[in-house]
């Protein structure tokens, strides 16, 4: 019998998941062990596939999602690197762009942004091209030996390189690397116009920097997980997730470590994205609840949007404006907001009731942890409600202590506002939600996207306690959520296809586009696409898009671009998608000319999914204890139904829980929730 | 109003005023505004306060709008307002700022009466004036800089007079449509909120959120020591005139609330610094800010425990027809006299100055075939903090990063332009036992003949340093003639003419340095 097996490290959990090909989902969720992440991973693993009867030996694929690139990032942790640009502009990274948003407008204490790299680091070699890249001033070789030579003294673990418009044309960075490698035999050397061939010096330099810094600790990590793995008799090739919702080879994720920024965050997404095509839904909103954040992110058709804008390190990950550094990498377009079940709730000065963005993450954890922890949660909350299990949470692992739920919210919440306890537990949980559901609102309404014509999925093990409230926000009337939302991000690593992406920068109006030259890029783009990923042109899915704006503007938007010849009938296509994308973003279109900015493509292997069907019917019956929900007077006896008791066809009315190892759905009252053949639960209100 | 549907309410509010700016910054072809740094958005309501304001835009105007409003209400009582109206104005005597800095108003309607505003700002391309760009640095009366607009509403025709006084109509029309863009995403959103909650429930609701604003200020004020504290800035010259001016403020604390009185500022000049009334008060505020809680939001709850005194006909308060393109100048001034002030009221949050904005335009000259302009700036060195030194090159703006000064590559793909150098300049930090932000300098090589315009601050009198703290380097403009060397230029100048193959240099100054430096006497 062979299996998959797909493996999410989060900040709290890491989720196991193995499939075997009788579609026989096994899940297991244990603490995450941050010193040494591969321990849990190993462990895991073994556990899972000996509850399913899999030999590790039968194990065909795994793909794995990591923060390891982001924890290196956040935490400065990556290896020693030496950066060369050109002459002038030594500065440049350590000058920075950092961005000051939110409260930090206001901090006249504010500190600069950390280089990666110290000015001691870095160097500048004279050369120069012009913006379209002629050679204005050939490369110094003279002085370039010099440099080499004293990157060579500082004995760094690897060279980044970042010269001006290299996008536009490679021949310097490439001498120089070509000196770096013969000086530097076994230090990896990371070209800007390899990593990220597009404008913008400072974005360009930041990526191929981040690139350099992480690429060998994720190098090293991969080996030996892939070691450990090979001793415990699990030799099946490793896939480790992008940020762009595809799976890659280890090799490619060692060059490419920045592309596994918010990879289990991404594996979310697709999870979401797989959970409505199952239930023939191809416009789904993706609601990820973990420990110290909530994702949220918009399916459109079957697919999820990318966004080309991604930072890190700001005051919250995501595309846009908010601040660290950026990180050009395709990358699923997720919200994270610094809300979930680990959030504590505070009284400020004027007496208005906050939740966040503080976290008790999980040392010490909620109150009802009972490991130290005295501040209340959303998890206290949640507990007190009545909504969770006292007898636990992660398959029992984690057993929770209502009294210390109580103590903390008494003292926290419920005394200086004067309430009872019950009242502020249903006060944080609503507050919560509203503040999970500005997730939603930013991916959806703030991109001028209707949420209401959407099904909300609900992912994670408290996403589907808290779902079905944030739906009636936005009036969204279904909320679904998939067989093992528990362990949702590590099932969705396995209907994951091997994908790889590249652009280049083309900048010029799209009237003056000379079809042949297009066609050339693309097909250039394209030729690295399918090296990256080491198969021919059978059995891929090769996608095109295109950066376009407004000649004039400053921002640009990425749009779909047809495949087949280029020509005419082609860059009209580009220009009508064009138009049509910007009425949808700003309301309505312009006849202006539109100027292309960037090709992009992306070639998909596509990989057989993973799909799990759960039979259930044989489990306990159900229970009752008190939950509260204001819609139905407060505290009411509230049936609790086992996820494995209910079959295909059962429908349980609200008020109700249905209660799995690893996850809680609440059922709130004139919401009903029925199984599907799938085994996949739709929550769907009744209006009225 | 119970807790929730208060925080609720309080984050929709803020979320469209957020919205309307995604919207408006996206949108919009000056690229002076493309990182948000000259725009503003908000939500204001029939009575002419702040409801709410965007939390990604620049602060220089967080007062800009609620000043506009007043104006507009006076001219078009909101019964006279009907579906479809949209208003746009630039009035720098009544709440404008200066003539490029349009502003876009667009009603909500409750049966059929507007209740609320969405409210947008951007520093358009251009709006006509003596010199691209707007801001003329050395106009002398307000006709010099650009098309003046009371209150009016925005009909095609006006449209064609706008357009027919730019030098750039296309992206000025451009910017037009990005404000009323935003605003109408503005619109939509509060349209849902009153969907949603019903237009009572939402008053209700904006009245808790400014009274709760309010609350937070007060509490926040309670914790600086009572007392009447002075500030103030010596500006070195307006540019026309070769005399120094005076900032002077006093901050009086006395208990929840407190006086700002700009008693003793010199008088308006026939010059571009003048500040208008809507930027003093945005500067104080954002001063005044700093000194409190970060998480408290911008609205008229924030402003009411403060009494600000600007007297009329001051340089803070400009009578017409004197100019308020180069008002920048002032109002960075009323910022640092009042961080000056505040930093004797909460010494353990003192501040030295730092280094400010330094502007420049480069355009091509009447004659070029395709026209271009290049609209930026430098930062210089934020002034030491008690405890830490202070930031290269970020200079202390309103809050802005690094992020607005633009990246090489894609300015040289647009003008006929190659910078050839960014660089810290080493020693510009004011010494002291905490030393201030280093300066900057950037060379521009002119491929072609280009026009100039420039005005800056503190180069004749560099960012004083504190508490026995040695004050920054001075900065300056520079042109390098090829096979020459750098000869300065003056602080504040206009349509300087500048040949291909010229070098034009800025360079900011560094911030001041704070206490005496171990090892030195003083």
């Amino acid at each position: 019998m062979s299996a998959l097996l797909g493996v999410d490290i989060g900040g709290t959990f890491t989720d196991i998941v193995v499939v075997d090909d009788g579609g026989r989902a096994t899940f297991g969720k244990l603490l995450t062990t941050p010193e040494d992440p591969a321990a849990a991973f190993v462990d895991g693993a073994l556990d899972a596939l000996a509850r399913a009867g899999v030999a590790p030996a039968d194990v065909t694929r795994v793909a794995h999602a990591t923060t390891l690139a982001t924890n290196v990032i956040l935490e400065r942790r990556g290896v020693p690197v030496a950066f060369v640009t050109t002459a002038g502009f030594r500065s440049l990274l350590t000058l920075g762009r950092a961005s000051r948003t939110g409260d930090q407008r206001f901090d006249l204490f504010f500190d600069a942004e950390e280089s990666p790299v110290p000015e001691d680091r870095c160097f500048e070699v004279p050369e120069r091209l012009g913006p379209l890249g002629v050679v204005v001033e050939p490369l110094d070789e003279t002085a370039a030996a010099a440099v080499v030579d004293r990157i060579a003294e500082l004995g760094v673990a690897s060279v980044a390189v970042c010269l001006l418009h290299a996008y536009a044309n490679p021949v310097h960075e490439r001498r120089l690397g070509e000196l770096l490698e013969a000086r530097l035999p076994g230090v990896p050397v990371v070209l800007s116009s390899e990593v990220w061939p597009e404008l913008r010096e400072h974005d360009r330099a930041a990526t191929t920097v981040m690139s350099a810094y992480v690429g060998p600790v994720m190098a090293g990590y991969l080996d030996d997980l892939g070691r450990r793995l090979g001793a415990v008799g699990v030799r099946a090739p490793i896939h480790v997730m992008d940020s762009g919702g595809g799976v890659m080879s280890a090799a490619l994720a060692s060059r490419r470590a920045v592309r596994t920024i918010e990879s289990g965050p991404a594996a979310g997404v697709v999870a979401a994205a797989r959970t409505g095509a199952r239930a023939g839904i191809g416009d789904v909103l993706s609601f990820d609840m973990g420990g110290t954040t909530a994702k949220a992110a918009v399916v459109r058709g079957g697919r999820p949007e990318l966004t080309y804008d991604f930072r890190v390190g700001g005051s919250a990950s995501g595309g846009g404006h908010g601040g660290g550094l950026p990180i050009k990498v395709p990358a699923v377009d997720l919200v994270e907001v610094g809300s979930g079940g680990g959030s504590i709730a505070w009284v400020d000065p004027a007496g208005t009731l906050r939740v966040g963005p503080r976290s008790a993450g999980a040392d010490p954890g909620p109150a009802c942890y009972g490991r130290g922890g005295t501040r209340p949660t959303v998890t206290d909350a949640d507990l007190m409600l009545g909504y969770l299990d006292p007898a636990g949470v992660a398959g029992g692992s984690v057993l929770l202590h209502p009294d210390r739920s109580e103590a903390a919210l008494q003292e926290h919440v419920a005394g200086p506002l004067g309430m009872s306890v019950l009242e502020a537990a249903a006060a944080v949980h609503d507050l919560a939600n509203a503040l999970m559901g500005d997730a939603v609102h930013i991916v959806t309404v703030q991109r001028g996207i209707d949420p209401r014509r959407f099904t909300l999925v609900a992912l994670g093990g408290a996403g589907p306690m808290h779902a079905a409230r944030i739906a009636e926000r936005f009036a969204i009337d279904r909320v679904l959520v998939p067989v093992g939302t528990g362990v949702g991000s590590a099932l969705g690593l396995l209907t994951t296809d091997v994908t790889t992406e590249r652009s280049h920068a083309l900048v010029a109006p799209l009237d003056a586009l000379d079809p042949a030259a297009v066609a050339a890029l693309l097909a250039e783009v394209e030729r690295a696409c399918l090296a990256d990923l080491e198969v021919g042109t059978d059995d891929v899915v090769v996608e095109r898009s295109v950066d376009a704006r407004y000649r004039g503007q400053g921002h640009d938007l990425n749009v779909g671009a047809p495949s087949g010849e280029v020509n005419a009938a082609w860059l009209a296509a580009v220009g009508d998608a064009f138009h049509a994308r910007y009425a949808e973003r700003y309301g309505s279109a312009t006849p202006r000319p539109v100027e292309v900015v960037a090709v992009r493509v992306r070639v998909r292997q596509p990989v057989p999914p993973a799909d799990v069907t759960v039979t259930g019917g044989e489990g306990r019956p159900p229970s009752k204890r008190p939950a509260w929900f204001a819609d139905a007077g407060g505290f009411v006896p509230t049936e609790v139904h086992h996820r494995d008791a209910l079959a295909a066809g059962d429908c349980v009315s609200g008020p109700a829980i249905v209660q799995e190892p690893e996850a809680t759905v609440v059922v709130p009252p004139s919401w009903s929730a029925t199984v599907d053949i799938r085994g996949d639960l739709m929550l769907e209100r009744a209006r009225g | 109003m119970d807790e929730l549907t208060a925080a609720v309410l309080s984050n929709a509010l803020v979320l469209a005023a957020e919205e309307a700016s995604i919207v408006v910054v996206r949108a919009a072809f000056s690229t002076f505004i493309v990182e948000g740094s000259d725009a503003a958005a908000a939500v204001l309501d029939a009575q002419g306060r702040l409801v709410a304001q965007s939390a990604a835009t620049s602060l220089a105007h967080a007062y800009s709008l609620k000043a506009s409003v007043a104006s507009l209400l006076e001219d078009h009582p909101p019964a006279t307002m009907v579906a479809g109206d949209v208003f746009v104005m630039n009035d720098s005597y009544r709440g404008g700022i200066h003539a490029n800095d349009l502003v876009i108003f667009q009603p909500v309607f409750v049966d059929g009466e507007a209740r609320w505003f969405a409210g947008t700002l951007i520093h358009v391309a251009d709006l006509g004036g003596s010199s691209a760009g707007g801001m003329h640095a050395t106009a002398t009366d307000i006709f010099q800089e650009g098309v003046q607009l009371p209150p009016v509403r925005l009909t095609p025709e006006l449209l064609k007079i706008l357009a027919l006084n730019s030098r750039s109509p296309d992206e000025m029309l451009g910017d037009v449509q990005a404000l009323v863009a935003g605003t109408t995403a503005g619109c939509r959103r509060l349209d849902a909120l009153i969907a949603e909650h019903g237009a009572e429930l939402l008053a209700e609701g904006i009245e808790e959120h400014l009274d709760r604003t309010e609350r937070l200020v007060r509490h926040e004020l309670v914790t600086l020591a009572d007392g009447t504290y002075r500030g103030g800035y010596v500006i070195d010259d307006d540019g026309i005139h070769d005399q120094s001016l005076d900032i002077a403020v006093t901050v009086t604390v006395a208990g929840d609330g407190a006086t700002v009185d700009f008693t003793g500022t010199s008088p308006h000049v026939s010059a571009a610094i003048n500040s208008s009334l809507s930027q003093t008060m945005s500067g104080a505020f954002y001063a005044l800010r700093c000194f409190l809680d970060g998480s408290i939001p911008v609205n008229d709850g924030m402003f009411r425990p403060f009494d600000v005194r600007v007297p009329e006909g001051c340089l803070l308060n400009p009578r017409a027809p004197m100019p308020t393109g180069g008002r920048f100048i002032a109002v960075y001034a009323v910022v640092d006299a009042v961080l000056e002030a505040l930093s004797q009221a909460r010494p353990d949050r003192a501040v030295a100055a730092s280094g400010i904005l330094t502007p420049f335009t480069l355009a091509s000259v009447e004659s070029a075939p395709t026209p271009w302009l290049q609209m930026a700036f430098e930062f210089g060195g934020v002034g030491a903090r008690r405890g830490k030194d202070g930031v290269d090159g970020t200079g202390m703006h309103f809050g802005l990063g690094r992020s607005m000064v633009p990246q090489v590559e894609p300015v040289e793909l647009r003008c006929p332009l190659r910078i050839e150098s960014v660089e810290v300049i080493d020693g510009s930090g004011g010494d002291g036992r905490w030393r201030g932000g280093r300066g900057t300098r950037t060379t521009y090589l002119l491929l072609d003949d280009a026009v100039a315009t420039f005005r800056c601050d503190r180069h004749r009198n560099p960012p004083p340093g504190r508490e026995g703290g040695q004050p920054g380097r001075p900065g300056g403009y520079f042109v390098i003639h090829a096979g020459g060397g750098p000869e300065r230029l003056p602080d504040k100048a206009a349509n300087v003419r500048l040949s291909a193959g010229d070098r034009f240099v800025i360079e900011t100054s560094g911030g001041g340095g704070f206490g005496i430096q171990e090892g030195t006497t003083a």
